[in-house]
C-alpha cells in the first residue's frame, strides 16, 4: 500500500473513532449526511509543524493518538505489501480454528502487543518510565523502564510482558519480553508462544504524526522474524474517556463464528 | 491534485463501505445480510462498555410483545459524534434499522435509530450508519 493509501485508511479510521462531542446536548440528531461530512473535515485536521521536544530535547510523542486499522482485524494488513505472515503450520491451524467468542479482547482482556484496539491512546514519558495509555480494551497501560536496566533473566509471562527502552537518536526503541501467551494478534486469533520478542521503534516526523515499526520474533510459532508499520494522527479535539469493558459485556454469549475480514478467511 | 482528492476520498468512503469496529469481532456476531427493522417503545437505555445499548418492546406479528436488545457503539465513540446519554429516552418511540444477531436471539446491531418526528438519532456513526467501536 503506497502511503497514500495509506494516510486515507487512517484518515478514515480516526474519522470513524475520533470525533468531536462539539454540539450541543441533545441537538442536531436529524443530520447523518452532516455528521459524515464533519467527520472528514476532522478528520483532517491533523496539525502541522514540527514534533515537539521535551525540555531535555528528546522527542515528545505526547498526545492523543488514534488507533491503525490495520492492527486490529489481520496483521497481515500491516506488513509491507506482498509479504506474508511466516507463520508455523501448527500456528495456522490453530489461528483457523479459533472461535471468536475466545477471543480475549471480545473478553475485555489486553490487547497485548503488537495489537491495537479502535480507540485512543497517549504515551507519556517522564526520566525513568514511559507509559502507553489505552482508552480501551482494555483501560489499561505499559509500562516501559527507561532507566537503563537489563532484562530480567526469568520474567513472569504477562499480558504486556516486560518492557525496556531507550532512544536511538529521535527514535523511541521498546524492547518487550517476557509475554503471556493469552492475547491474540488480531481478530483473525493469530497466535503467539512466550518465546514473544518485540522491538518497537516510534518516530515522531511531525506534530501531527505518529509512525512505527514492530519487528515480532517468536521462534515458538513464526519461521522467521517479520516487521509491521504502523501509523496514527494525533488527535487534537478528544481526550481519552472511560472504558470499563467489564461494565456490560454482552457480546461473548452471542458469537457464534469466526471473523471474517482477514486473511484466513479469503 | 492529491491533496484534493484526499480531502474528497474520507467522505466519499464514508458513504461506502465501511467496517464496523468493536471490541470484538462484528461478522462473527451479526449477519449483515439480515437487516431487521424494528417499530416499538424504548424501554431501557443503558449507556455502558462495552456498548451502549437499548432495548425496545416490539410487537409481533402475532401481536405478541417481544423485548430486543439492540447494541451501539461505546458511548465514548457515541459522544465523539456528538450523541449524549440523553439522545433517546425511555418512552421514546423509534423505527431502528440494524444487522440481526448470528445467533437468533432478539438482538441486533443498530444503525440507524428514528424518532417519530423524523429526527434520526446515533445515525451517520459510519457509512452504513453503524456504530463504529
Amino acid at each position: 500500500m503506497n502511503d497514500f493509501l495509506r494516510n486515507v485508511c487512517v484518515v478514515i479510521v480516526a474519522t470513524m473513532f475520533l470525533l468531536p462531542a462539539n454540539r450541543a446536548d441533545g441537538q442536531d440528531l436529524t443530520d447523518p449526511a452532516g455528521a459524515a461530512a464533519e467527520a472528514a473535515r476532522v478528520a483532517h485536521k491533523v496539525p502541522t509543524g514540527p514534533a515537539p521536544r521535551l525540555a531535555d530535547g528528546r522527542p515528545d510523542f505526547s498526545g492523543i493518538w488514534g488507533s491503525d486499522l490495520h492492527f486490529i482485524f489481520d496483521i497481515s494488513d500491516a506488513l509491507k505489501k506482498g509479504e506474508k505472515l511466516p507463520i508455523q503450520p501448527w500456528a495456522l491451524k490453530l489461528a483457523k480454528e479459533r472461535p471468536s467468542k475466545d477471543d480475549p479482547e471480545a473478553n475485555c482482556l489486553p490487547t497485548g502487543v503488537p495489537r491495537l484496539a479502535p480507540y485512543p491512546w497517549t504515551i507519556l514519558q517522564n526520566r525513568n518510565y514511559t507509559y502507553i495509555l489505552f482508552e480501551g480494551n482494555i483501560h489499561s497501560y505499559r509500562q516501559i523502564f527507561m532507566d537503563g536496566r537489563k532484562h530480567s533473566p526469568d520474567p513472569n509471562p504477562t499480558w504486556y510482558g516486560e518492557s525496556i527502552g531507550k532512544y536511538e537518536g529521535d527514535t523511541l526503541v521498546i524492547d518487550t519480553v517476557g509475554f503471556n501467551d493469552k492475547f491474540w494478534f488480531d481478530f483473525a486469533g493469530h497466535p503467539h508462544t512466550e518465546k514473544l520478542h518485540t522491538i518497537e521503534r516510534y518516530r515522531r516526523p511531525d506534530l501531527g504524526h505518529l509512525e512505527w515499526e514492530t519487528t515480532i520474533d517468536d521462534p515458538g510459532a513464526y519461521t522467521k522474524p517479520f516487521t509491521l508499520y504502523g501509523h496514527s494522527t494525533l488527535q487534537t479535539d478528544t481526550d481519552l474517556m472511560e472504558y470499563i469493558c467489564q461494565e456490560n459485556n454482552q457480546d461473548v454469549n452471542h458469537i457464534t463464528g469466526k471473523d471474517s475480514r482477514n486473511s484466513l478467511s479469503k | 491534485m492529491r491533496s484534493k482528492i484526499s480531502r474528497l476520498l474520507p467522505g466519499l468512503l464514508l458513504a461506502a463501505a465501511l467496517p464496523v469496529l468493536a471490541h470484538h469481532s462484528f461478522s462473527a456476531e451479526y449477519d449483515a445480510d439480515k437487516p431487521v427493522t424494528l417499530k416499538g417503545t424504548v424501554t431501557k437505555v443503558e449507556w455502558t462498555n462495552p456498548h451502549a445499548r437499548f432495548y425496545v418492546d416490539v410487537k409481533d406479528a402475532s401481536g405478541n410483545v417481544i423485548n430486543w436488545n439492540l447494541e451501539l457503539a461505546s458511548p465514548n465513540g457515541l459522544m465523539r459524534q456528538g450523541w449524549t446519554r440523553h439522545s433517546l429516552k425511555v418512552g421514546d418511540v423509534v423505527s431502528v434499522t440494524g444487522a440481526m444477531a448470528k445467533d437468533g436471539s432478539n438482538m441486533a446491531n443498530a444503525r440507524t435509530v428514528i424518532l417519530t418526528d423524523g429526527r434520526k438519532v446515533f445515525a451517520g456513526t459510519s457509512g452504513d450508519g453503524g456504530p463504529t467501536q
